[in-house]
Order: C-alpha cells, then structure tokens, then sequence
C-alpha cells in the first residue's frame, strides 16, 4: 500500500511541472498587455518600459520561465501586478471560501444523490424511476448561471430566506451551495442508480434476500455499501472541480474563492495571480485524484493487487 | 467485505461530517446601519498616485483631498487651494481655511503638497499621473500654506491636472504603505478592509459607516436592491435592469447627464472604409434617435463630439448627421455601390452581450440601406489587441472619463497611430493636425477653445468616428436612504452626506444634513 501510495505522488511532480510550464506558455500567447492596463494607453513609452523591466516582462521567456519554476519550488508564487501583494496570501485567503463552498455543495450532492438514485434503483421502471431520473436529467440540463439567479430570486427576494450574495453567516452558503450542488447531484444520482442496479443482481443480494432480511436492510446494509465504491471515483472528480473554485456560481453569488479571483485576474490580465490559480486548480486535480486513488486502493485490495508489482 | 464495507461508511460519514461542520463554523454579523453601494469590484488599493481605474478614483476622492477639482464644465475650481498665474511659468497655490486635518489628526501645509507631487513625479515610482505632470520642474513652498509650481514650458491648463489626493509628507518619507493603510484629509477613512468583497469606510463627520461590496453580475447587484442588501447602486447596469427596478415602489431612481462618449470607429485605409461617402452613409443610416429611445431606454443623449456642448472646449452648435436612409443609399451610389454591389463591412465589438445586442440592431439598421455588415465578436483582450493593431474595418468603442482635451492629439494626430498613441483607424489629415498643433500652442483658454471648436467641426465632416451617444449616469437608491447627490462625473461624493431616514448617528449635524438635502432635491429638479 506505501509504495503504492509513494509511485502516485511521485507521478504528481513531473504533472505539475509540465502543467506550470504549459499554463506559463499559455498565458503568454493570450493578447492583451498588463503593462498597459496598469499605466494606462496613454502612458509614456519609456514609463512603460519601465515598469515593464520593473515586473521582469522585458526578459527573455525562457528567463521568465526559469524565474518563474525557481519561485514555485520555494513556494513563491510573485506578487500580484495591481495589488502587490504576495499571490500566496491573496490565494490563502481566499481558500477558505472555496473549500466551504465546494464541501458545502458536496454535501447537498449527496444528500440529494443517495436518495434519489437508491430509490429509482430500488423502483427500477417505476414512476418513482421515471421522476427521480427526469429530475436527475433537469439537474444536469439547467445551467447554473440561470439556476444561481433563479434561486436568489425565490429564496432571497420573494422569500427572504437568504442573502442574495456574499459571505456572511452560514445562511448565504445555501444558495450557492443548492446551485452547485444540484447538477452535481444529477450526475452522482445516476451514478448511485446505475451501480445499484448492478449490485443488486449479484448472487449474494439474492442471498441476503433467501436468508429472509428485510429489503430495506438488504438494499442499505450489503447492497448500497457495495454499490457507493465507484460512486466514489465520481466524487474525487467532483470534489476536485468545487475546491479549484466553481468560476460561475462564485461569481453570480459574489463568493470570494478561487474561482472568482481566476475570473478578475483573467479579465485584468493579472498574469503571476492566473497562474498562480490555474496552477493550483491544476495541482488540486492532480492531488485528489491521487487521493481517490490510494482512497479506492484502501477500500477495495483488488486494485492495489492488480497494480502492485 | 465486512472492513471493505466499513471502510466505505468512514468515507461517507466523514463527508458529511465535514459538511456540518462547515455548515456551523461561520457566522459574520453584517452591521445594519452601514449604507451599502454595489460596485463591480473594489479598489486594490488606496494610493491616488498609483490609481488610474474610475473605481479606484472615486473611492480616493472620499478619502484624500485635491488641491483643485473639475466643474461640471470641466473647468478647474478650489477645493484645497485657490491659485494665480503669477507668470506663464509659474503658478501659485494658496492653500484654503480652515486647512483639513489628515486621518491620523496632523495639519495638512504645502509641504504635504511639494512632498506629494515629488514622489508623483519620482520615476522611481512608475506613476501612471508622472507623464501629465513631467511639466514641472520645481515645487517650492514659501509658507505653510503656500506653494509654487514652476513649470517647464507654459500650459494653461496646467491647473487641470492637480487632483491627486495629498498625502501626509512625513508618511511619504517613512515609505508608509498608503496602498493598505490610506492616510488622507479627505471626508471618510478606511475603517476596515473586510475582504476583497468589502470594502468599510467611516464618515468622519458623523461615524457613518459606508460599505463598498463588490457584486460583479449586475442582475445580481439588481437583485441585492431590491432585497434591501444593498442601498444604492449607481451605472454599470443595462438599460432593461435600470427600467425594471425603476417600476419598483421601493427603488427611487437619479439620472444625470453623462460625458462617457460612444462612437463607431472606422480603419481610414481601408478601401471601403476609408471611403468618406460610405462613413457618411453609416452615418445617416443609423437611426441613434431610435436607439436611444427603445434600447437605452433614454438613458443616452446624441453625441456630435468627443467632447459635450457643456465642456469648456466642446462645440454647443455642431450639426450632426440626421437618421436619413435615402441620404445614405444616394451616397452609396455616388461612392458606386448598389444593391447587386453591395457594400461589405466587417464589424468588431467586444464579447459583452449588451454590445453584442447593439452591434445586430446596427447590422440590420446598416442592411436596410444596402451595408452587408458581419459581425465579429471576441473577448475584451483580443478585441482590444485587435483594434490597436489595426485589424479591423469598423469597431464600436467609448471614451470614458475624458476630461482634457489632450485627447485629441492622443486619438487622431498622425503621430499617435498605435503604440505612439490611440490613432487606431489611422487618421493622417493635415488639416487635422495642424489644428490640434495650434490650439496646444494657444497662450489662453480662449484660444484653445476657439480652435479645439473648429477641429470639432473638422472631425465630424471628414468623420473619423462616427458619434454616438454620451450614455447618462444612473444612479439607483432605496427610498429610505436619503440626501444622495448624483454627480455630473459619476463620482461618489453624494456620499458625503447620505444618511439612512431615521437612523441618527454619532455627531450628525442636523442644519447642514437639512440644507444638503434640499440641494439632492435642486439637483433632481435641474435633472
């Protein structure tokens, strides 16, 4: 199991290498001068050459580049071109709000997912089937960037419930959390369907069943433990993608994550703050995918026998 | 199976474990009698001589005091100072009583001002202000209230480019990080960086509290109003969120005529566009009347020039180019196009859907008269990029916060074709430049004015850009904030002497909240 665990994190550092080098490359052939928007159009040439030597921009792109991996390896990420502050502080205060958000919206996920998906599974063919999968199928096909205000609009200004936006108290988590977390739950509800089904055509559910036990013991006790496995490959995926920042329901709900400062950072070219960004969305796929890896390793010993030298 | 099954069940449990946990750790009280304004985004920082976006600006007009500001004319007034001409070269300031105090309780002298500027003018700084000020060769200080300005060449309107903030001059010298910590004389302090969201900011005065919360989605910020999260609102919304919150009881909406112009720009070489008849035929194929009426929702009024009548250097009497498609089809036929040859154009605008929606309505207007307009959309960066190197036919653009008329040679002299400057459809007529010469060599305002009229006159028959519109501020308020001011530059000075009806706070002067009210009420009324 260590050495299994030592071979995947060894494969993350030659990824994120490759990974800064390609977003370094990347950010450097999209147009657009920071230079420019810092000073102004109008600014005087010898000012701009200025700042631009200033920021180290005027060096050759392989120095920048070598600059650049040096600083990452001693965690030193620059400092952002408006603000001028370290991109390590900036990217640390806003981590807080992303993993709130993304855990609050996995949260939701499952709590809607199990539910519904066990349930079309245990009523395969069935009205129940039909709704819980047609909602499933609404979950994935309503874009957040109409779920979010559609939300803000019941919950926040007919209602009254929530805050329209920010982060204030736990009640605004709801509503950016309900807006993530619904489509994710859509996904993982066909997901938990589809791998029940499965489960509960195995002999030892049929057996479950001869030895007399409830179905409802049947179906949570042998059949969901089982079925939930794969579930959980998904859930790293997902997982992933909450933490490196949800860009859109960040920015329709005013959340101050990682994913709205990749959006300003974007739309300001702020490179050293997107690079910063994409590298650690980067870096968080690598990471848990990693870590669904050795998790799924851990639950189920086939995998790391079949893998294992 | 069994340690596999359990294994799982640790798994789940711990998620939603983490969730509760998350669910309960967070409980930030909002301060309910702070007064609450969505913006886009909030300033990166507070340092006016780094500042250059509009937010950052107006946020630091709160915070610092100007030696001088602009009038509605865009004319220089006192704020700080009063000053004279003493010779071409140099002008005095004399500073005006009571002087303000800065945040930190010291006494602001001309000493803040010489130390100020200095560092302005430091190329060590990289300030974005230093090419508009590089004019000055010395800053002298003969009394505490007093200060010379010596310049290196004569420029009347000199006095049009000191509204900087002043800072402390001992804080500039101990290298104080004015960028977090903001140490000015101006009407509020920063009360609290809350986050990159929120900004706090207190009034000096009366202790009230004023929220800046940045809300990027404007749907969002409309949103935000009308559950009472946010108190005022003001541009940056498009014209149909402007027109449904105006049918809402609660929501009180303040309009004031802007000076952000829009106009189509063309590429002068081209051979379609540089066809002056073909520019003159989109011109009168436009029906801008139209468009501000049903699309901007008369949020906009017609543009003739860069500049509005009110500026001191606009031109009051300008004839535009009436919406008249017949007009339009006989110049097209006389440049030898016809509807079996009919004119093709390439359009660029930015991805913004408002722009977007903009650029289709002018493709269908620009088809009735025979112009086969394609639209091509790109994100701001590549748009942008595109139109400073040249590759494009027509594009749509505005001029915001253009106050002096330095943008004239910035934008159509010969020598400022891109990166020299923002001569972007290459405009290379001599007449042209020999006007914007004359009126930078011209000793008094006057003069300048008379010429800059003339150039105005110029431009709109060779057409260059074809005028748009100069869009209207708006601001948006709940009713139960009282004594806002709508400024005629956008700015948030309103805030000086806003309140909430009926919350009193700490040393609120009653007499002077009454009589800033009364001239809200005038200005609405002027409106």
């Amino acid at each position: 199991m260590m050495l299994y665990l030592l071979r995947r994190l060894a494969a993350v550092i030659p990824i994120m290498f490759g990974l800064a080098c390609l977003v370094f490359f990347l950010l450097h052939l999209i147009p657009g001068d920071p230079v420019e928007v810092m000073l102004g159009e109008a600014a005087h040439p010898a000012e701009k050459e200025a700042l631009r030597r200033a920021l180290g921009l005027h060096l050759p792109l392989h120095t920048q580049l070598w600059h650049y991996v040096q600083g990452l390896v001693m965690f030193d990420f620059g400092t952002s071109i408006f603000s001028g502050r370290p991109i390590l502080d900036i990217l640390l205060e806003r981590l807080p709000a992303t993993i709130e958000l993304g855990v609050a919206a996995l949260a939701v996920a499952v709590m809607m997912a199990v539910p519904f998906g066990v349930l079309a599974a245990v009523r395969h063919k069935t009205v129940i089937d039909f709704g819980a999968m047609g909602f499933s199928l609404l979950g994935m096909s309503i874009p957040n960037f109409w779920l979010g205000p559609l939300l803000i609009l019941i919950g926040a200004v007919w209602l009254g419930w929530f805050p329209v936006s920010g982060r204030e108290g736990w009640r605004s988590l709801i509503l950016p959390a309900l807006t993530l977390g619904v489509s994710m739950a859509a996904i993982l509800s066909r997901m938990v369907r589809s791998s029940l089904l499965e489960v509960i055509r195995e002999d030892y559910i049929r057996t479950a069943r001869a030895k007399g036990l409830a179905e409802w013991t049947v179906i949570v006790r042998h059949g969901l433990r089982t079925a939930l496995l794969p579930v959980l490959t998904l859930l790293g995926l997902q997982l992933g993608a909450l933490l490196s920042g949800a860009v859109i329901t960040e920015t329709i709900f005013a959340w101050p994550g990682i994913g709205s400062l990749t959006v300003e950072a974007i739309q300001r070219r702020d490179y050293p703050v997107v690079q910063a960004a994409v590298l650690w969305i980067s870096f968080l796929y690598v990471v848990v995918n990693a870590f669904t890896d050795v998790l799924y390793a851990w639950l189920d010993p086939r995998v790391r026998t079949e893998e294992s030298p | 199976m069994k340690v596999v099954n359990t294994r799982v069940w640790i798994v789940w449990l711990s998620v939603l474990g983490a969730s509760v946990l998350v669910f309960g750790c967070r409980d930030v009280p909002s301060q309910s009698d702070a007064i609450r304004v969505g913006v886009t985004h909030v300033p990166d920082h507070f340092d006016p001589r780094d500042a250059t976006d509009a937010i950052s600006s107006r946020i630091n007009r709160l915070l610092y005091d100007r030696l001088v500001d602009l009038d509605e004319h865009a004319q220089p007034v006192p704020a700080l100072a009063t000053w004279e001409q003493r010779t071409p070269l140099q002008y005095r300031f004399v500073l005006r009583a009571p002087r303000p105090t800065f945040h930190d309780g010291s006494p602001l002298t001309a000493w803040d001002v010489k130390a100020t500027y200095e560092s302005v003018l430091d190329p060590a700084r990289l300030s974005p202000h230093r090419s508009t000020l590089e004019l000055i060769r010395r800053i002298e200080v003969s009394r505490d209230d007093v200060i010379d300005f010596v310049l290196d060449h004569p420029d009347p309107l000199f006095p049009h480019y000191l509204v900087i903030g002043i800072l402390p001059a001992n804080l500039i010298a101990r290298g104080h990080d004015f960028r977090r910590k903001p140490v000015g004389s101006g009407p509020f302090r920063l009360e609290r960086w809350i986050d990159d969201t929120r900004v706090r900011l207190i009034r000096r005065s009366d202790g009230q509290r004023i929220d800046i919360v940045r809300v990027p989605d404007p749907t969002v910020r409309a949103l935000k109003l009308l559950a009472g999260e946010l108190d005022i609102v003001q541009n940056d919304l498009p014209p149909e969120l402007v027109a449904y919150l105006a049918e809402d009881d609660r929501l009180r909406i303040m309009r004031h005529h802007g000076t952000n112009f829009s106009y189509l720009g063309f590429h002068l070489q081209d051979p379609v566009t540089g066809q002056r008849e073909i520019r003159q035929a989109i011109a009168h194929a436009i029906d801008r009347e139209g468009i501000i009426h049903f699309v901007l929702k008369d949020g906009a009024r017609l543009a003739n020039a860069v500049f509005p009548p009110e500026h001191w250097a606009g031109h009051p009497a300008l004839n535009g180019y009436p919406y008249d498609p017949d007009r339009a089809r006989a110049l097209l036929t006389q440049a030898g196009y016809s509807p079996t040859r009919p004119v093709r154009i390439t359009y660029k605008t930015s991805s913004d859907p408002f722009r977007l929606r903009l650029a289709t309505i002018l493709q269908q207007q620009l088809a009735a008269v025979g112009i086969d307009v394609a639209i091509h959309s790109h994100d701001w960066g590549t748009f942008y990029g595109d139109i400073k190197a040249g590759r494009f036919q027509m594009f749509s653009l505005a001029w915001v916060g253009v106050k002096t008329p330095d943008i004239f040679r910035y934008a159509f002299h010969s020598q400022s074709v891109p990166p020299h400057g923002a001569n972007r459809g290459r405009l290379n007529d001599a007449r042209v430049d020999a006007l914007i010469e004359q009126a930078e060599r011209a000793k008094t305002l006057q003069e300048k004015q008379a010429v800059y009229r003339t150039l105005q006159a110029v431009l709109l028959e060779s057409l260059p850009y074809v005028p748009l519109w100069y869009e209207d501020h708006v601001a948006i308020v709940r009713r139960e904030i009282v004594g806002y001011r709508l400024a005629s530059d956008g700015n948030y000075d309103g805030l000086r002497s806003v309140r909430r009806r009926g919350i009193t706070t700490r040393s609120l002067d009653r007499e002077s909240t009454a009589s800033e009210e009364r001239h809200a009420i005038g200005t609405m009324r002027r409106q």
